[in-house]
């Protein structure tokens, strides 16, 4: 169990083969654990646990990160940065998401939390000597750190309601106190969603994502909208779920609104953009909100497990799919040479395959069938109306009229690469597609179709998430 | 054969020209031939593949769901992969693989601008699986998912290869391209609609136990479990999802952008076999799921299907793009294909059956004569054409054949939709308003004057008169093979079925009349 939190910091002073290695490696501790699995495992007087839902998160996490360091070798050997520091902060980061979704008491959540942000304060503003990524890293400094204020505040209130900091203990605290109304665990809630809210960058505190994003390392920005995000979703079902369910009914309405408000604004400034990294900031956060609505519906109907199915089967999901859009941005943008996708016409021509890549990531993210996509969204519709609350049957119109609006945006990059003409610029400039970038190509791409087609594959995390929310 | 009953040989139709799309995709580019000839062949296969089912097809009993099987797919939403035919799907799903093959040998000589065989010619297998999948689909998801795997190669088949004149449209700053705009719009109208559709099927899937098999909540439908305000939800966005594509008026607004701007094979699929998507929407889920909202719904139906078919048809006078014409006579058409489902007749819904079929025959044919003289003239303005029969004798000649067939020439196809939707509407099912429906009635026969107005108006500009002094020293070519190969089977289809109806009421008739027979009783 402790295996694969070490094994990844051991790997610290050596370069990217190493760090390949030992991400790699880490996941075979989980496999055992997958295999044996029979009943969660409680340490640290009930603090930390190894459960399926963390198993599956931290199988993901790894992943995740070993794909980010494909994405990054070319990237960052081509610009002579510091390798090894590179890769510490990036495992730093990992560590982080690891301890957050085993953690059940507050200290080692928070600790998680923000152990696995701050390694990316500093890897957002990797490129020194550029402009918007200083400018990009400030903001998420300063929101970060007000983040790191709003979540210790709620857990404050929460320890000074209650006296406890281990989740069971606190809930059950709650239940019989009966305290579910009190305004003070609702202030709390809200605080730890607030602070949480920056992470997933759900309206209105989002504002930070779309120029750090801009500014940082592509690779970095991936791991930013991918990882980055999934951890602040795992603290935030996990803090929902076993700390405030009992007021599900409260914060499931505010959830609900800002979930609404996110999907939509995030696509209609998403219209907007001409930057590929901007438009899949703002896409990742009108993407967030469909990851929030299921969430929203469950603390209010408390049918939690069609709820976090939804939500978690969107996360794994979304995170391969986004991986893959953010490859093919990184081979197209460099090739051009332009962070204007409105100047790649036609540059699908010059290499089909990677025009192919991109038209599969950029459409299941709209989700469009076959591709994984759909079957996110399609989760996600279930869930909202599950069971024909107003709220949820609201949601769902949101939910579909934004799925139309987003399509546009979508489409859009493929219109570009495909069916505008080709300009001949620098039409010497051979098409460059490494290695690492072709194993991250084809990994996505078959997760992104296997998900599609075969989504039975998700059936477990059902069951995953029913044993999650029975203890 | 026992692979042709156990739902084997179905997943064959659906899944073979994915295959085939697979494998040309790894076929390197410099091989044209073989791209296109294993094109073909698989098409054919494909095609053989469903003749062969219905041999196997048992006519006696075409009202009961056949040669199909039921897998588990998605477990825990309870989605299955369920797939079988029965007289309804059946002469829908012949029609899809056999126009496909029409299509690809069209394609073997007549690729519109970039060319590029390889990828047109896999986007419109891709796109027959989609199409034969959402006739043979028995389960809600499964039908969802076929549904829209049509939207991506249509998308891109009318984006890339599409018209390229450079026109201006309202609410865009700069002048776009036709094909850019036409193709979007496409892809917003029927996703929009179908976004919807899936709320829908979720809301019977949660008041129906649970399950998204069609067959099962046919059975729950007719006994009454839906109900209420749910159930009027439930068809409205049921209602928005088919009639996009159908497309009914007013959603049909997609519909002439797109099969102007689409390559001629593009259309051809278009007309003959997408727009049917929706219609058999109707009749496979919507009606026999919701019945009694059906029955409250029919007369709006019947109302928009006579606005479509007057509007349609005023519309087709008013143009001067001769393939822009043919694509509002799509609209008043469908409107008659609607006509026929509203009127929850078994008459009507037999014409509406056979007018799909017809459509697709008839205006698929339309759409390869108009691309191939839009290829020849490199203009479509029925102003500059003129004396087509002196110049082109024997694409003159098909244009006039099928120009009689759509206006509903008795003895042709295109008769028994148009007649037997009017007379399923002057005598629609009990209970239902007589006064809308009459109404209605005479309005769609005013439709069929105003059709054979514009049609043969459309003949006198086009293929009658003197050609205009623009062709005289051009030398323009004629029908070639590839073209005659992929045009008489549909003149050959078009006359058969005005001969002998019974082709396709054959398999319909028993469908349709145990469909209605469970829904409303009688």
């Amino acid at each position: 169990m402790i295996l694969d939190l070490i094994l990844p910091r051991r790997s610290k002073y050596y370069v990217a083969a190493f760090a390949l290695l030992g991400t790699l490696f880490s996941l075979a501790p989980l496999v055992v654990q997958w295999v044996n699995y029979t009943n969660p495992i409680y340490a640290f007087e009930d603090s930390f646990v190894v459960d399926k839902f963390s198993i599956i998160f931290k199988g993901l996490f790894i992943l995740i990160t070993y794909l980010t360091f494909l994405l990054s070798i070319n990237f960052i050997e081509s610009d002579k940065y510091y390798q090894g520091e590179y890769y510490y902060l990036l495992l730093s980061s990992l560590l982080g998401a690891l301890i957050v979704s085993s953690s059940r008491d507050l200290l080692t959540i928070f600790i998680g939390i923000e152990l696995a942000s701050t390694p990316m304060f500093l890897l957002s503003g990797w490129k020194k000597g550029d402009r918007k990524s200083n400018e990009g890293a400030i903001k998420f400094f300063l929101l970060g750190v007000l983040s790191a204020s709003l979540i210790l505040y709620g857990f404050s209130l929460l320890y000074g309601l209650t006296g406890k900091i281990v989740f069971s203990e606190i809930s059950t605290f709650i239940i019989n106190g009966a305290l579910q109304s009190s305004p003070v665990l609702l202030l709390s809630a809200i605080l730890v969603i607030s602070g949480l809210g920056f992470k997933i960058s759900i309206v209105p505190f989002h504002s930070w994502a779309p120029d750090t994003y801009e500014g940082a390392p592509l690779p970095v920005t991936a791991y930013l909208s991918v990882s980055s995000k999934a951890t602040g979703f795992v603290a935030l079902i996990i803090l929902l779920t076993k700390v405030f369910s009992s007021a599900g009914e409260s914060w499931g309405v505010i959830l609900a609104i800002i979930a609404g408000l996110t999907m939509t604004l995030g696509n209609l400034v998403a219209l907007q953009q001409s930057n590929p990294v901007r438009l899949l900031a703002y896409s990742s956060i009108a993407q967030a909100g469909f990851i929030l609505a299921p969430l929203a519906v469950a603390g209010i109907t408390g049918n939690f497990q069609d709820g976090i199915f939804a939500s978690v089967t969107y996360l794994i999901i979304y995170a391969f799919m986004n991986l893959g859009a953010f490859l093919s941005v990184q081979l197209f943008s460099n090739h051009a040479g332009s962070t204007n996708f409105y100047e790649w016409g036609g540059i699908a021509k010059k290499s089909p395959i990677t025009g192919v890549l991109t038209t599969i990531f950029f459409f299941s993210l709209a989700g469009i069938p076959p591709l994984g996509g759909w079957f996110a969204k399609f989760v996600v519709f279930r869930s909202m109306l599950s069971t024909g609350e107003p709220i949820g049957l609201t949601l769902g119109i949101v939910g579909a009229v934004n799925a139309v609006i987003a399509l546009v945006y979508y489409a859009r990059i493929s219109k570009v690469i495909w069916m505008d003409e080709l300009k001949d610029v620098d039409s010497e400039n051979s098409f460059q597609f490494e290695s690492p970038l072709k194993v991250v190509g084809v990994f996505t791409v078959l997760i992104t179709f296997i998900s599609g087609i075969f989504p039975g594959i998700f059936s477990y995390l059902g069951e995953v998430s029913s044993i999650f929310f029975g203890n | 054969m026992e692979i042709l009953t156990n739902g084997v040989g179905l997943s064959a139709v659906v899944f073979f020209p994915l295959v085939s799309a697979l494998v040309i995709t790894l076929i390197p580019k410099s091989q044209e031939f073989l791209i296109k000839g294993f094109a073909l062949v698989s098409s054919i296969i494909t095609f053989v593949f469903s003749v062969l089912l219905l041999l196997e097809f048992d006519f006696s009993s075409a009202d009961k769901l056949q040669l199909g099987n039921k897998i588990s797919w998605i477990k825990s939403i309870n989605a299955n992969y369920e797939i079988g035919i029965d007289g309804i799907s059946l002469p829908l799903l012949v029609l899809s693989t056999f126009i496909t093959v029409l299509a690809i040998i069209y394609s073997i000589e007549h690729l519109p601008e970039p060319k590029s065989p390889k990828g047109f010619l896999a986007l419109i297998l891709v796109l027959e699986t989609g199409m034969n999948g959402t006739f043979v689909a028995l389960d809600l998801i499964l039908f969802f998912v076929f549904f829209e795997i049509v939207l991506l190669p249509m998308y891109f088949m009318i984006g890339i290869w599409g018209d390229r004149t450079v026109r201006t449209v309202a609410g865009f700053k700069n002048q776009i391209e036709t094909r850019l705009y036409a193709s979007i719009k496409f892809f917003v109208f029927t996703l929009f609609g179908s976004a919807f559709m899936l709320l829908g099927f979720l809301g019977l899937y949660y008041r129906g136990n649970k399950t998204f098999s069609i067959p099962e909540l046919i059975e729950l439908g007719s006994a009454g479990a839906f109900t209420g305000t749910f159930a009027t939800l439930v068809f409205a966005v049921l209602f928005l999802g088919f009639a996009v594509k159908v497309p009914m008026w007013p959603l049909h607004t997609w519909l002439p952008d797109a099969h102007t701007a689409a390559p001629t094979v593009g259309s051809v699929l278009l007309a003959a076999i997408l727009l049917k998507l929706g219609s058999y929407g109707f009749v496979r889920i919507a009606i026999p799921i919701l019945p009694e909202q059906a029955k409250a719904w029919a007369p709006a139906i019947a109302i928009l299907s006579a606005i479509g078919i007057i509007y349609g048809s005023l519309a087709c006078l008013a143009q001067t793009d001769l393939k822009r014409l043919i694509a509002f006579s799509s609209v008043g058409h469908m409107g008659f294909v609607m006509l026929g489902i509203a009127s929850l007749t078994p008459i009507g819904i037999n014409a509406a059956m056979i007018g799909m079929v017809a459509h697709g025959v008839i205006t698929g044919l339309l759409f390869f004569l108009s691309g191939s003289m839009a290829h020849t003239y490199h203009t479509r303005d029925m102003g500059r054409l003129g004396g087509n029969m002196k110049l082109l004798p024997k694409t003159g000649a098909l244009l006039g054949f099928t120009a009689m067939a759509s206006l509903g020439l008795p003895g042709l196809a295109g008769f028994w939709g148009e007649f037997m939707a009017l007379l399923g509407a002057y005598n629609p099912l009990d209970g239902l308003n007589v006064t809308v429906f009459r109404t209605s009635m005479v309005a769609g026969a005013v439709g069929t004057v105003l059709t054979a107005g514009y049609l043969l108006w459309m003949l006198q500009r086009v293929n009658l008169g003197e050609p205009s002094e623009e062709w005289m020293d051009k030398e323009l070519h004629d029908a070639d093979a590839y073209e005659l190969a992929a045009w008489i089977p549909l003149v050959i289809l078009t006359i058969l079925i005005g001969v002998f109806p019974k082709l396709i009421f054959g398999a319909t008739n028993d469908a349709v009349i145990a469909m209605l027979s469970k829904a409303f009783g009688g």
